[in-house]
């Protein structure tokens, strides 16, 4: 690919349908994994198994009066260790400018307050949010061939390391790439059509109805509660993925990656490329 | 110092803005009703279609959780309880055809089916249970729901803090499901007061809160809209969706 040459130059990178599909999964991913650790708060408890089995626990979090204590505590369990977290989970903010046993707290959850079936109306609402914008995505990817910009060419796996070096500044360039450089193919990729998919899968597991239909899913996927620990470790790549993203942004100009995002045109850099 | 309080407490602002938002989108009716539209798509798309998965006995969990209103204490309930529910009824009315008030031992000479399926309860926990009963379909097919008929509302005997009765509905597809049945034991023996006796729902394809406890009297109707706040049922009316199979 050229890099030098299209330097300063302006180019219409992001449909509007992309765009559009971009702001309404960072409302989503907002608005499902508030509601979601609200959900999450009506049974704080994760267990790899199909019905609860607490012998299976992997992990959660409980709050309340120790025995011969005037003070509440909070706890996790991951794994077989236990850590205090008494003031953050397990016995934190209620939501309501007060304390009290509660897994995840008010600030993180929709709503703040404890309230299952307010934060389960938001989350069934935005994860047809997620699946609409993902589709319409996905259409307008074929419509305007711009698949050819996101698939990894064999090229692409043997730049992933040397692309990766040049994040680590371990390398002064980055290997020659198009619109997207193989790192981030891979990323979006990944997230775009691996956890995405996979995090409505396992969340549509936890359905009685679509266990009756799909039998086998929740099966495969361990059962219910397996289920559930596999949607919650999706929901913990997300936030990752989401971490990552809002660095790289920044990292590689802000102005420019977000007015690309907003408007469609994005000014080339010395390394940016167009095309596959 | 100084800058850094302001950081924080601008910080807290925004995010107290960010609750304060929150909580009164979810508060607002009109919010409320278009997040919960998706409720007909869930239903449309999922519905209630195939066969819950059976387990063994060995999957059984012995002490079935407990969860739900405290056990009636009227002194009906009570009644009922001391002379072996000699004198409950279930009683079928509403636009059937043929009016009735089953016995507890009428029921029993009825056609009994058991399974073992998966309680999954909307707060996320599951146990599995092994329960026999009559098919709500065998129920109905004597009672005759007439033409016009849509909805089944199971009125229960159990009620909150502020004495507001439990109460659930399915549509005639969902309470004809050969696994929605009319429980009469768990695990092998006659429904202890706790788990609902002497009658109560189980539903496996839909969430827990659709298993009422302590029926007493079957509703058939077109709409469940004079029912009580409208919404289909207690937990309905308190936000919940009316379909409970997601």
């Amino acid at each position: 690919m050229e890099k030098s040459g299209l330097e300063g130059k302006v180019v219409y990178r992001h449909s509007v349908v992309a765009r559009l599909s971009h702001w309404l999964w960072a409302l989503a991913l907002l608005v499902l994994v508030m509601s979601g650790l609200q959900i999450f708060n009506a049974a704080p408890y994760l267990d790899a198994s199909d019905k609860n089995n607490p012998t299976k626990r992997v992990f959660a979090i409980a709050g309340g009066m120790p025995p011969g204590e005037t003070r509440a505590v909070g706890m996790v369990y991951i794994l077989g260790h236990t850590f205090n977290t008494t003031g953050v989970l397990g016995y934190t903010d209620d939501g309501q400018g007060g304390r009290s046993v509660r897994a995840f707290p008010g600030w993180l959850t929709l709503p703040s307050y404890q309230d299952l079936a307010g934060g389960r109306v938001w989350h069934l609402f935005f994860g047809w949010v997620l699946i609409l914008a993902l589709v319409a995505y996905g259409i307008q990817l074929i419509v305007r061939k711009g698949w050819r910009d996101l698939v990894m060419r064999p090229e692409d796996f043997r730049n992933l390391l040397p692309m990766q070096l040049y994040y680590l500044r371990l390398r002064k360039d980055p290997p020659p790439h198009g619109t997207y450089n193989p790192l981030q193919k891979l990323t979006y990729n990944i997230v775009l059509f691996v956890m995405m998919p996979l995090i409505v899968i396992t969340g549509l597991a936890l359905s009685p109805g679509m266990d009756a239909i799909a039998n086998p899913l929740t099966s495969i996927l361990g059962g219910r509660q397996f289920a559930r620990l596999w949607h919650f470790l999706l929901m913990a790549l997300f936030i990752g993925y989401f971490a990552t993203h809002i660095v790289l942004v920044f990292a590689t100009g802000a102005w420019n990656n977000i007015k690309s995002m907003v408007t469609g045109y994005y000014h080339l850099g010395k390394h940016d490329g167009v095309g596959p | 110092m100084k800058r850094r309080l302001f950081v924080a407490s601008s910080l807290s602002a925004v995010g107290l803005t960010g609750c304060g938002v929150g909580n009164a989108l979810t508060q607002n009716q009109i919010v409320h009703n278009i997040l919960s539209s998706v409720d007909v798509l869930n239903h449309g798309l999922i519905g209630t279609r195939g066969m819950a998965k059976e387990y063994t006995d060995a999957d059984v969990d012995r002490n079935f959780r407990l969860n739900g209103f405290d056990t009636p204490s009227s002194a009906r309930y009570i009644g009922y309880v001391k002379d072996k529910f000699a004198a409950y009824r279930l009683v079928v009315d509403g636009m059937v055809d043929n009016k009735q008030a089953f016995t507890v031992a009428q029921l029993r000479a009825m056609p009994l089916l058991t399974q073992i399926t998966r309680h999954d309860c909307v707060e996320g926990w599951s146990a599995i249970g092994k329960w026999r009963g009559v098919r709500v379909a065998d129920v109905l097919a004597i009672a005759k729901p007439q033409q016009g008929a849509r909805y089944v509302v199971f009125h229960c005997m159990d009620v909150d803090d502020q004495g507001t009765p439990y109460y659930e509905s399915l549509d005639l597809h969902q309470a004809a499901h050969p696994q929605t049945i009319l429980a009469l034991d768990l695990n092998d023996a006659p429904l202890d007061a706790d788990h609902g006796a002497p009658v109560r729902m189980k539903i496996p394809t839909q969430l827990g809160y659709k298993s009422a406890k302590w029926v007493d009297h079957i509703e058939v109707v077109s709409t469940f809209q004079h029912v009580f706040s409208g919404k289909g049922g207690y937990w309905e009316d308190a936000g919940y969706n009316w379909y409970a199979g997601i």
